[in-house]
């Protein structure tokens, strides 16, 4: 047999894809626009990319999806609002077929989407401003006052300094079906997109480096440094070296992991609505250091939360004050608060009056057939053939309906709002667009998709502070595609490609590894940390070392439930390790429980009761459980993410992974092999932190977080085993010796003989042994006395006090007073008196360290309480009111 | 008329506030017929920033910070504004309430920019929703071909005759619906009231928030609304312009009204908003005087200024 040519190898890939083309499969897509093929042939600017597909084939193909895949996952690419619920996790998986515009289609592509960009910046220039599209008639009044994106008080001086600026701009387009470009709707306040655009293409070229290295594409790099340098320039004349912050609404929102990724690409802060406060006109971040002033705000928040003083008064997110201070020219803001209004859906049936009016212009990208209801004769035909159209309430921004796919009683109540206020409908027929290429690497075959393209654009640096109408825009050459149904969001999609403008000649491929590019890192983990970051990083130590001692504690009590005899009952250990994993029952309910047993013949209730608690800590989602706690600390480690390395962060992803299966681990030692695994990641993440984190403020309060809690639980521990415990003696010390893993040590130290006295030297002063009580207090001390100290007093301030208070009291103990425990009533005495005298000042620690360091924010307050009909005006989205309740949830798990 | 008011307002916080915003309202706005001879602020605690500016729609604003702990805000505003009668109102060309709202529907089309600008007050705000409730209830004041002038005074007294002023019965958030159920109010929601019936119809009307003088004439019953802000209505007039409505007192507003600015409904023209840090309950106290200079009773004498 022959070998196929170079060019034949994709034949193979394209088998069913073509069939379909030319109509041998079913004919649905006939005479459909195929991006790929042309009369069953391969278009010319397809050729180069499947010959390099080809050559690599589909085996290959499918084993580097699989890597882009995996690189994807391990960086925890998401864009999705269920990041903290494990059942609903999930994230995209990207196309190694990228979507191919050649260079002459991108030429005109690119003149229209900077076109639409001027438009809508004269747009809302003149919305802000004087207002001539409405009072001229070519915009109905109730068509722009009633969208929520319409800010009244942003519209109030026409001479203000900050008139909203349209800086950066996103464009959702399609194909037709005949091959038309359409324009399906703009993002103008925050456009999300930018860096999944270009963390796709680092991973694919990464998967699949031949293909990317010398291809003719033009290369995204660039378009990020020209966003930093707008920004930059926003704030002329102020300071050198601006403070630029990124504003997000926080790790419950969906575009959380790409604020964090632009934070860190472009080393800005990331903070969120409590991190900032207006003061003396300023905005500031509340940092370890004090206020530090902000020049720029780039906000990923919608319009209405960002200040529930002039704007949506319910809003957590927000800054109060924030609108006065960007009317003030005291902060810049990108875009500028107010620019939502261009989100508006209807204006696409009036986009091309008001580019001859405004640009004098036709415009160039057509808008997809959009009829506003609030025109007689549009609501007359809509209404005749209602189940034909697709409606969008414009206060709902996102929201579709569809008739036939109402109940009955939503129909009506759609048909009644029709009439009653059309002014607020939008109508639109459905859509068909063009077929293109996806690689699916189940079948490995190349199939026939319908995607939605996401492009960028943002006005030129240098022209920020030109007169609008003179601004040049770029756009990014390329984008973000995703597969799914004509106009579905990006949200919903499983599916993203990246978007390939073809070059005229090789391009160099550039690095874009994000250490590459931006200004130089001056470290951010000074006294600028903000506060919130370094209380989330104090909890994530204490939840992180919490879920180490209790899966160590569970792992030895499951043991320990191995080896007892399942017939006894309270003669055992159970009950004390019980006490121990918090999860004892009430004793005047004990009765009662236990007579909800059923015994058998092997085991006994009390031991049935005991196994049932234990394994129930492996799926309870309380403050008890580990899910539960693991929940925590995730929850912490997200709003850090920007502070913590990928590989730190690929360790906290398979530490999800441990934590997920805890629930599934069926029995005694299928539990001991999953908390294995929890403490051995556990282990793998502190040690990245030690070994990545700068030892700066950052660290030390991770550290010290840490540390509070293991001497809280170490402490705990040896009361139990020492003194309270039912069954006191040396079973109930093995388990304390392996929960802190000193067995060996222990053995080898003092052979096989267990005596508490030993027991007590080895946990207690030996501040050679990481896991001793002396050694977590000097190790406390050395880091509580580098924080960053407030004022210029030259007394101790608290911590530092706690601190020598706790290890006093363990240095001046008398040993000899603690020794024979077992006999000596006035040795157990002494002991109890000095745990007491450890864990009290440790307790008041977390207190001071936090009233010291973190920023008490209490949600600011309405003076007036307005109870605005809800779903009016400004309405809540669920998503935002999710994001609200996630964040009240946060500051309530603390 | 000259009249010197004064509006205190004070909230007693039961904790110490650390930060506050706040916006507020209730400087006099100029018109044709009113001319604000002077206005001060005096805010304790000091606030850090006091600025003025004008909002969209024309009223005057004044944002200010208080940034020490306090557990008390008092915002005093003492200003001087001259009056004069409204406009003629009797001499206008008549126009049948149905043209009315043809006029205002088709004003994109006739390029009337007087009545393009009235439609934003044609839709639904914060606190007034479209309902066809509303429509019915002054169906019985427009009848078939009258007059808009003589429907809305009509509107105007029917709401005056058939509901109860009672300033124990509301809150500022009162439902316009439960209102027209109860029939027992204040100001406000007699505004809120008329402006939804109005709306309802088609037509546009706006929310006017200010003061009345609070001295009755001789032999004339004490006027409601005193020692208080007051609100009304405001109706557009094809062709005319803003008609102002009392239904609080079922007259039409004159000399005596001071308008301090008007919105789509209250939320638009609150006189003293605000967002705190800390504070925990607190307690509110206003205080309004509105004392005409040159009128025989007081003139002479020393302003009696508070309580």
């Amino acid at each position: 047999m022959q070998p196929a040519g170079p060019s034949e190898h994709h034949k193979d890939l394209l088998g069913d894809y073509q069939q379909k083309a030319t109509g041998r499969g079913p004919s649905d897509q006939a005479g459909v626009f195929d991006e790929l093929l042309a009369q069953g042939r391969p278009r010319a600017h397809w050729q180069h990319l499947l010959e390099e597909l080809g050559t690599l084939g589909a085996d290959v193909l499918a084993a580097r999806s699989e890597e882009a895949q995996n690189l994807l996952h391990e960086n925890g690419v998401t864009f999705n609002p269920y990041e903290d619920d494990p059942g609903q996790l999930r994230s995209w998986r990207l196309d190694c077929v990228p979507w191919v515009i050649s260079t002459q289609e991108w030429a005109q592509l690119e003149r229209g989407l900077q076109q639409r960009s001027r438009l809508l910046a004269l747009l809302l220039d003149d919305l802000y401003g004087e207002r001539k599209v409405i009072h001229q008639g070519l915009l109905p009044p109730e068509l722009v006052y009633t969208h929520p994106g319409f800010l009244f008080s942003a519209a109030d001086t026409p001479s203000q300094i900050s008139r909203p600026l349209l800086i950066f701009h996103g464009t959702d387009v399609i194909r037709d079906a005949t091959g038309q470009w359409q324009v399906l709707g703009d993002w103008t306040q925050s456009p999300s997109g930018v860096g999944y655009a270009l963390e796709n293409r680092i991973t694919l070229a990464r998967a699949l480096p031949g293909m990317y290295r010398e291809a003719p594409l033009k290369r995204l790099a660039g378009f990020l440094q020209a966003q930093h340098r707008c920004l930059a320039s926003l704030s002329r004349g102020r300071r050198e070296h601006p403070n630029i912050v990124l504003l997000t609404p926080g790790p419950g929102s969906p575009g959380y992991f790409e604020h964090a990724w632009l934070a860190n690409y472009m080393n800005f802060a990331l903070v969120e609505g409590d991190d900032l406060v207006v003061r003396d006109g300023q905005v500031s971040v509340r940092t370890l250091g004090g206020l530090d002033q902000v020049d720029v705000i780039l906000r990923h928040i919608n319009d209405p939360w960002c200040d529930p003083l002039e704007l949506r008064p319910d809003s957590l997110l927000g800054v109060p004050g924030l609108l006065q201070a960007a009317r003030n020219g005291e902060v810049h803001i990108a875009n500028a608060l107010g620019s939502g209004v261009l989100e508006h859906p209807a204006l696409a049936a009036f986009l091309p009056a008001l580019s001859r009016y405004l640009l004098g212009e036709e415009l160039i990208l057509p808008c997809r057939e959009t009829f506003w209801c609030g025109d007689a004769d549009n609501l007359a035909t809509i209404r005749q053939s209602l189940d034909e159209w697709i409606i969008r309430d414009i206060t709902k921004p996102g929201k579709v309906f569809r008739v036939d796919q109402l109940g009955l009683e939503a129909a009506q109540q759609l048909r009644y709002d029709l009439t009653a206020r059309p002014h607020l409908f939008t109508a639109q027929k459905s859509l068909q667009t063009s077929v293109t290429p996806g690689f699916n690497p189940l079948t490995r075959q190349i199939e026939r998709q319908s995607t939605t393209l996401r492009f960028f654009s943002q006005v030129e640096p240098d022209d920020i502070h030109l007169e609008i109408a003179d601004q040049r825009y770029r756009v990014m050459p390329g984008g973000l595609a995703w597969v799914g149904d004509p106009g579905s969001a990006l949200s919903k999609s499983r599916v993203v490609k990246d978007i390939w403008v073809l070059a005229d000649s090789p391009q160099p491929h550039i690095s874009m590894l994000r250490q590459a590019h931006g200004p130089i890192l001056v470290t951010r983990d000074g006294k600028d940390l903000p506060c919130r970051v370094a209380e989330s990083l104090f909890w994530l130590g204490r939840y992180g070392e919490r879920l180490d001692i209790r899966s160590r504690l569970l792992r030895e009590s499951l043991a320990k439930l191995l080896q007892e005899d399942p017939q006894l009952g309270n003669t055992t250990l159970l009950p004390d390790l019980m006490t121990a994993l918090g999860v004892a029952p009430d004793p005047e309910e004990l009765p009662e429980l236990l007579a909800a047993i059923s015994p058998n013949q092997r085991f006994s209730r009390e031991y049935i009761l005991a196994r049932d608690r234990m394994l129930g800590l492996l799926s309870d989602d309380d403050a008890f459980g580990l899910p539960g706690v693991f929940q925590n600390f995730v929850r912490n480690s997200r709003a850090v993410r920007d502070h913590l390395g990928d590989d730190s962060w690929r360790a906290i992803n398979n530490l999800r992974q441990r934590c997920n299966a805890l629930s599934r681990a069926k029995g005694l030692v299928a539990g001991q092999r999953a908390l294995e695994s929890v403490v051995i990641d556990l282990a793998a993440f502190f040690g990245l932190c030690n070994e990545t984190m700068p030892h700066h403020y950052g660290w030390r309060f991770l550290d010290i977080g840490r540390f509070i809690e293991r001497l809280l639980g170490t402490l705990e521990l040896l009361k139990l085993a020492l003194l309270t415990a039912k069954q006191p003696g040396i079973p109930l010390w093995e388990v304390v010796l392996a929960t802190t893993d000193n067995f060996t040590v222990y053995r080898r130290r003092f052979r096989s003989q267990l005596h508490p006295s030993a027991i007590l030297d080895l946990l207690l002063f030996d501040e050679t042994n990481p896991r001793s009580i002396g050694y977590m207090f000097k190790r406390l001390q050395r880091q509580v006395s580098r924080l960053p100290s407030h004022g210029s007093s030259s007394y101790r301030n608290l911590e530092n006090r706690l601190i020598i208070q706790a290890t006093s009291a363990l240095h001046l103990v008398d040993i000899n007073m603690l020794a024979d425990l077992e006999h000596s009533e006035t040795a157990r005495e002494a002991l109890n008196n000095l745990l007491d005298e450890l864990i009290a000042p440790m307790a008041a620690l977390s207190n001071a360290i936090s009233h010291s360091h973190f920023s008490h924010v209490e949600a600011p307050r309405q003076l007036v309480t307005m109870n605005v009909s809800p779903g009016l005006d400004t309405p809540v989205t669920e998503q935002l009111r999710t994001e609200q309740n996630q964040l009240s949830g946060r500051r309530a798990g603390r | 008329m000259i009249y010197r008011i004064r509006h205190l307002t004070r909230y007693d916080y039961s904790g110490p506030a650390t930060l506050s915003h706040n916006e507020s309202r209730m400087l006099p706005r100029e018109l044709p017929w009113q001319q604000c001879l002077s206005s001060s602020f005096s805010i304790t605690p000091v606030p850090v920033r006091l600025r003025e500016r004008i909002d969209f729609f024309g009223n005057r604003v004044a944002y200010f910070s208080t940034e020490s702990v306090h557990s008390s805000l008092e915002v005093v505003v003492s200003s001087e504004v001259q009056t004069r009668a409204r406009p003629a109102q009797d001499i206008f060309s008549t126009i049948g309430w149905e043209d009315a709202i043809a006029d205002v529907a088709g004003a994109l089309k006739s390029g009337n920019r007087d009545s393009i600008d009235a439609r934003l007050f044609m839709l639904e705000s914060p606190y007034i929703r479209h309902q066809q409730a509303l429509a019915r209830y002054a169906e019985g004041c427009f009848g078939v071909g009258r007059d808009l002038r003589d429907a809305l005074m009509c509107l105007n007294q029917r709401i005056f005759d058939e509901f109860t002023y009672d300033a124990e019965v509301t809150t500022t958030a009162t439902p316009v619906l439960d209102v027209l159920a109860s029939k027992r109010g204040v100001c406000q929601d007699f505004a809120h009231l008329m402006i939804g019936c109005i709306r309802a119809l088609g037509l546009p009307a706006r929310y006017v928030s200010g003061y009345m003088e609070t001295l009755p004439a001789p032999g004339q019953e004490k006027l409601l609304g005193a020692d208080a802000t007051h609100a009304w209505v405001a109706a557009f007039i094809p062709g005319w312009g803003w008609l102002e409505l009392d239904p609080t007192n079922g007259c039409l507003p004159d000399e005596r009204y001071i308008v301090l600015g008007w919105g789509r409904d209250y939320a638009d023209v609150t006189p003293l908003k605000g967002v705190m840090t800390g504070g925990g309950d607190h307690e509110l106290t206003v205080e309004v005087d509105v004392v005409a200079v040159n009128d025989p009773l007081t003139s002479g004498n020393d302003l009696n200024f508070g309580k």
